[in-house]
């Protein structure tokens, strides 16, 4: 297997974008080939519905055309809202097999313009139909989820709103976040009910965006040291834990085999935060920390920009916004502009980067790590 | 006692519910079964943002039946309910529901489905026989049926199971 290498890393400002997807896709994918200074060989696309949310299909072959690269192969990549990082492991292995050299990698997302019970119904057909026909959405699975990790004592509701809080002071500092504004324990903790025990501010919003990376045989000092995949029963209540996910756990058992190193080299890390206790129930599933002492470390401000390993430098998904196909993306961005110290306003001192990303309700989830070598 | 319709794994022998063809964990054809419906609360929520064709508050809960099958229903509310609590389960019309309620209750529930003002009458009818007969006529056999509404009996106390294994 060869060595899979990041030439560039791009992404557009994420929230309420006037754009068409096509143009936010190609507002990424545009600086990512300049940056880079060559043209792909491959192209890999993604966005999880663009059928629904902007009636577009033959998806790969209508970006490729878009973006001028209708004469290179293109493909489309999809796992529900870890679809960025799904299209990141397909060019990881278009360039590892050795069948391509330079890849383009581009997710976007296109929703604000849908209203809000339309996307939400849309983004409810990740769910098993079971639970769906019961009403489940995202939020109610996810309160599920947080109803049985508050009774197990794993997170309090102290520690939920403390995620939120964090990540919107990241989030603050970074120009490419949906949310620019910090936001109080006292704002979070009394926004509105969502699906009990999460309240508005527990939840990432709808957002408009898109990322994208050139990846490359040609060593160029950051690689992508490992991906892994992992997944799970479509049904939650097939699960025989309701509170750590297997498709988090098996993602970072691969990721971290094929890096060659385990979590105690992470620096820093990009957590799939959709509602804020899963922020704190991954690093665990990861194995960033013992079963039980993530709430811990983050009631100690372990996770903050100046602590041991700052978390969701972005604002994550809740501040920086979560533009779905192209959330898995701009996480990799991040972890990129970390590493070389293009992370103005927010910048960690890391060599070593972790991505996280949730597809449904942790169905079809991704690991991914980057290091700086040169 | 409520029979609730699912499906048992002939090599693996798990049962999930609803019925499915295929074994989630196998690649192998399931059998049809029937399962008492009865059992405790592994979560719930409450929904005041709620999809369309439902009125908020939406309780659902996720119960897990005798055998290990789990199924989401609907209740009256979850402001009594606690994780690993024992509810009974009734179906109508194709829908589970937990707990135990009386007639008012019923109907109140009954409102907040999609269908029109006739057929959510009817649904509330047609529970309080079932309820009715399944009390009255057919206690769950070899089990004490559940507590009353919010008292825990001693019952629930010893047969209390964690939320789910760890
Ligand atoms: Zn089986």
């Amino acid at each position: 297997m060869r060595d899979v290498w990041i030439a560039a890393a791009a992404m557009t400002r994420f929230g309420r974008r006037s754009e068409t997807l096509e143009d936010l896709m190609a507002d990424a994918a545009l600086e990512a080939l300049r940056e880079a200074g060559r043209e792909p060989t491959a192209l890999v696309v993604t966005a999880m519905d663009p059928e629904e949310f902007v009636g577009e299909g033959n998806f790969a072959s209508h970006m490729g055309t878009y973006l001028g690269l209708s004469h290179v192969p293109a493909i489309r990549v999809e796992t529900a809202t870890s679809s960025g990082a799904a299209a990141l492991y397909a060019g990881f292995a278009l360039i590892a097999s050795g069948f391509h050299n330079h890849v383009l990698v581009v997710g976007g997302e296109k929703m604000t313009h849908v209203s809000t019970p339309r996307v939400s119904e849309i983004i409810s057909r990740v769910i098993d139909p079971h639970e769906r026909s019961y009403g489940a959405t995202m939020p109610a699975l996810a309160a599920i989820v947080a109803r049985a990790a508050l009774a197990k004592g794993l997170i309090t509701e102290l520690d939920m709103a403390q995620v939120a809080v964090k990540n919107h002071a990241n989030g603050a500092r970074n120009p490419y976040a949906h949310f620019q504004q910090p936001v109080t324990l006292e704002e979070v903790m009394s926004s509105r009910m969502i699906a009990d025990p999460l309240r508005l501010q527990h939840c990432c919003p709808i957002s408009d965006g898109a990322a994208a990376v050139l990846l490359t045989s040609d060593p160029t000092g950051t690689k992508l040291a490992g991906m892994g995949q992992g997944s799970d029963y479509l049904a939650v209540r097939y699960r025989d834990s309701l509170t750590g996910f297997r498709a988090t756990q098996d993602a970072a058992k691969a990721a971290f085999q094929m890096a060659g190193f385990g979590p105690e080299r992470v620096q820093v890390a990009e957590i799939h935060d959709a509602f804020a206790p899963f922020e704190i129930l991954s690093l665990e599933d990861i194995g960033l920390f013992p079963p039980g002492k993530a709430a811990k470390a983050a009631q100690n401000g372990e996770l903050t920009l100046e602590g041991r390993l700052p978390v969701n430098p972005s604002g994550g998904l809740k501040a920086r916004g979560h533009a779905l196909a192209a959330t898995g993306v701009a996480q990799v961005v991040e972890l990129v502009w970390q590493l070389t110290g293009r992370a103005l306003g927010r910048q960690v001192k890391a060599s070593v980067g972790l991505a996280h990303s949730i597809g449904g309700l942790a169905t079809n989830n991704w690991v991914t790590l980057v290091e700086q070598v040169a | 006692m409520e029979m609730v319709a699912a499906s048992r794994c002939p090599d693996c022998g798990w049962v999930v519910a609803p019925p499915v063809r295929i074994c989630p964990r196998h690649p192998v054809e399931m059998t049809p079964v029937e399962i008492a419906g009865y059992g405790s609360v592994l979560s719930y929520t409450t929904l005041t943002a709620v999809p369309e064709g439902f009125k908020p508050p939406l309780h659902i809960a996720v119960v897990e039946l005798p055998g290990g099958a789990r199924i989401f229903c609907h209740g009256k509310e979850t402001r009594q309910l606690k994780i690993g609590r024992r509810v009974v389960i009734e179906q109508v019309d194709g829908i589970f529901y937990f707990a135990h309620l009386g007639l008012a209750d019923r109907v109140t529930m009954f409102w907040k489905r999609r269908g029109a003002a006739p057929q959510r009458t009817t649904g509330a009818v047609k529970s309080a026989v079932k309820r009715f007969l399944s009390v009255y006529k057919n206690p769950p056999s070899g089990t004490a049926p559940p507590a009353e509404n919010g008292t825990r009996s001693n019952e629930e106390e010893q047969n209390h199971r964690p939320a789910e294994k760890s």
